[in-house]
């Protein structure tokens, strides 16, 4: 028996040392990274406990910097955008990709070429983003000027400069940027529906337009709550594209969260109110995930028992 | 031949290792670690300026300029001094200086500052933002005044004017004349948050300085109810209404085209503005400079001074930099070199401003704070953190810019927005 546990041993220790490079390569940057992670959220939600404003100090007061983050105006709006602009932002992205996909999808020439051009304003940042279409949204010098000069004089599109439309030119170019990454996983889903499926739907007599309803659109549920979560993660984190488009809007009607936390903690020397408006919106960022969580876990209990 | 013992020889190479640094301490070059935000244009040039003279009295100059606005620079800041390694020398202004204070050490200028004879020369409301606890830990380099009134010519030969005007009433008349001469635009603005803060700074301290001070810098909560804030409200919207609506959340010199060709009237701005013009290569005879609107006729001026601060470093090289650093920014002739690249004037109150170089908008601005002091005028600029710390200032100017883009609001609830946004702040 010792003879075969010794050699049991040392199987293993030659197994952990086979793969040791995997280890290494995964376990280390993972564990940093989730390390990191957590370390700093945890040190934010202590800091938004504390009296801090310059630097960070030891103290403890209790909810104060919760109140008075939530009673300024500028979280209010903010948070009252984030809805907005969350909504907006991740159903017209999905329908943008979505139409997109569909019309790629008809096996057309040239489809390479206009998959990279939808695809390319992903690659551009969104001080770039936010900076060029503050140009074309303003109304001295970009659109409503262009189709003013053409001849339709009473034409208006100014809500960059007006405080209830604004958030909306966020929306639009957010829009702009994100949408090919939405059509681009669209795009892969269509192609994935089993073909056997289409080729029964046109047996049975099924136009284009029934075909996409009834049979192709239902499978292509999972990728589009993906597309969904990915977008709204996006959508809760925007920081740089407000910054260069709008920078917080006619007055502070465009503030969105991470702003705000960005204006609190550095620009106005507030640490503790800035980290308590971070934990707010990781609050809300749970609050979105936290379902899907769920929602998959159940779906795998599901698959499990069926 | 006498044979060198072991233990000379040892001795003998210590003495020598120990020499070089013996010597070293004696006479520590100067050194000096800066940080500021200044590192373009006329500011970036002046700046440089000054480490070619730190250099030619036989110092290191090394300074980190940090691209931004004060933002980033104070987030530099922050980390080196929270990793226990702060510049020597830094860019800080205002209430802020302080603020910092606190939480790192600084170092204490007042034999420097005794010697040179500096504290006469400055005036006794900025004197005071630079000896907080009483001692001298920073010292002012160059004074704007942000409520300088920028007037075009060629928009005053359209409204058929050559008077400049002295008080509101004057200034409202000559922005009536100039829309009725075809002027499109009175007001050339920017839409960033400074100049909505500096357009209803310049009211109130044009309508009273007293309740300014009162109001604004000490924060009191009847004058922040007070009549002159609503009067000071109303002509802010008087102004928004004659700026261009669509200048966004864009930088003010983007109008200086238009404001050079007529199109656009006047301009509220900082003495910075003249630096600005004469880079973007308009000449001085585009404009006129004059002091903002005072309604008592005497010149209200609003102060913003930059400084530097000087933290606490151990080590000998970087104090005799601290030293030599405080020498030459209390000089006069270091001051007028600067304020001559910059546009703005010279801290010290002695420098005479009448030779080549300066401008007549320098004179005359250096005039006007010469007699804003004899008359108690001059007060610290609310849009650009002197007269409160940051957080406060933010909240306050919260109020002001969306006052000024937004229409709706009337001055009584703009009264009403402002005095609750300095109590959550408080």
């Amino acid at each position: 028996m010792p003879a075969a546990a010794q050699t049991g041993q040392r199987r293993v220790a030659v197994d952990v040392l086979r793969r040791l490079p995997e280890f290494l390569t995964i376990w280390v940057p993972l564990l940093l990274c989730a390390g990191h992670l957590i370390a700093f959220a945890l040190w934010t939600i202590w800091v938004s406990f504390t009296p801090s404003t310059l630097v960070p100090v030891a103290g403890f007061v209790g909810l104060r910097n919760y109140t008075a983050m939530m009673a300024t105006r500028n979280w209010q709006i903010a948070f009252d955008n984030l809805l907005l602009f969350g909504s907006g932002f991740v159903l017209l992205s999905v329908l943008t990709g979505l139409g997109l996909a569909i019309l790629l999808d008809q096996r057309i020439r040239g489809e390479t070429v206009l998959r990279s051009i939808f695809l390319y304003p992903l690659a551009v940042s969104f001080v770039v983003t936010g900076t060029v279409w503050s140009w074309l949204l303003n109304p001295g010098i970009g659109i409503q000027k262009l189709v003013n000069g053409l001849g339709w004089t009473s034409f208006r599109f100014d809500w960059l400069i007006d405080r209830d439309m604004a958030i909306w030119t966020i929306v639009i170019a957010a829009v702009w940027q994100s949408s090919g990454f939405a059509m681009a996983l669209f795009l892969a889903g269509l192609r994935s529906v089993d073909a056997d499926l289409i080729k029964a739907a046109q047996i049975d007599g099924a136009g284009p337009i029934r075909m996409y309803r009834r049979v192709i659109l239902p499978t292509l549920w999972p990728i589009t709550v993906t597309v969904v979560v990915i977008q709204l993660q996006f959508a809760i984190t925007t920081f740089d594209l407000v910054r260069a488009l709008t920078g917080g809007g006619p007055g502070i009607a465009t503030q969105l969260p991470a702003l705000v936390v960005y204006d609190f903690m550095f620009q106005r020397g507030l640490l503790a109110r800035g980290a308590a408006a971070a934990v707010l919106m990781l609050l809300i960022l749970l609050a979105v995930l936290l379902p899907y969580a769920a929602w998959r876990y159940l779906q795998r209990r599901q698959s499990a028992h069926a | 031949m006498n044979k060198i013992s072991r233990r000379a020889m040892l001795a003998g190479s210590a003495g020598l290792l120990a020499a070089p640094r013996h010597a070293r301490a004696q006479a520590a070059k100067p050194r000096l670690t800066v940080i500021s935000q200044w590192s373009a244009g006329s500011d970036g040039a002046a700046i440089t300026a000054l480490g070619k003279k730190f250099e030619e009295k036989g110092g290191t100059w090394q300074h980190s300029p940090v691209p931004g606005f004060t933002t980033e620079m104070m987030n530099k800041l922050r980390a080196q001094i929270m990793a226990g390694d702060p510049p020597a020398c830094s860019q800080l202004k205002g209430p802020e200086i302080a603020a910092w204070s606190k939480i790192a050490a600084t170092v204490n200028l007042d034999a420097l500052v005794a010697g040179a004879g500096y504290e006469k020369v400055v005036a006794p409301d900025l004197a005071r933002l630079h000896k907080p606890g009483g001692k001298w830990i920073s010292l002012p380099l160059q004074i704007y005044s942000t409520n300088m009134l920028f007037l075009s010519k060629r928009a005053m030969d359209k409204a058929k004017a050559d008077k400049i005007p002295v008080t509101w009433a004057d200034f409202n008349a000559l922005a009536e004349k100039m829309k009725a001469g075809g002027v499109t635009y009175p007001i050339a603005n920017g839409g960033t948050r400074p100049d909505d803060g500096q357009k209803f700074e310049a009211a109130l301290a044009g309508i009273s300085p007293a309740a300014y001070r009162t109001a604004i810098m000490n924060l009191d909560d009847k004058a922040l109810k007070g009549p002159e804030l609503k009067a000071a409200f109303a002509q802010v919207r008087s102004i928004a209404d004659w700026m261009d609506p669509n200048t966004a959340a864009q930088h003010y010199s983007i109008n200086l085209p238009r404001f050079v060709a007529g199109d656009m009237g006047m301009m509220i701005q900082g003495g910075w503005a003249q630096g600005v013009l004469l880079n973007a290569g308009f000449k001085l005879d585009d404009f006129i400079i004059a002091p903002g609107p005072s309604d008592n006729g005497k010149p209200v001026f609003l102060l913003n001074a930059d400084a530097f601060i000087f933290w606490q470093r151990k080590e000998p090289d970087l104090q005799a930099g601290q030293t030599l650093m405080a020498q030459l920014v209390m000089d006069p002739a270091i001051q007028t070199m600067y304020s001559q690249i910059t546009g703005s004037i010279p801290v010290r109150t002695d420098v005479d401003l009448s030779g080549a170089g300066w401008s007549d908008g320098q004179r005359r601005t250096a005039a006007a704070l010469k007699e804003a002091v004899a008359a108690d005028q001059a007060v610290l600029s609310l849009a650009h953190n002197m007269a409160q710390e940051n957080g406060m200032t933010a909240a306050m100017i919260d109020v002001l810019t969306e006052y000024v883009k937004n229409k709706a609001i009337t001055p009584e609830q703009a009264v009403a927005r402002l005095s609750n946004a300095v109590e959550g702040a408080r």
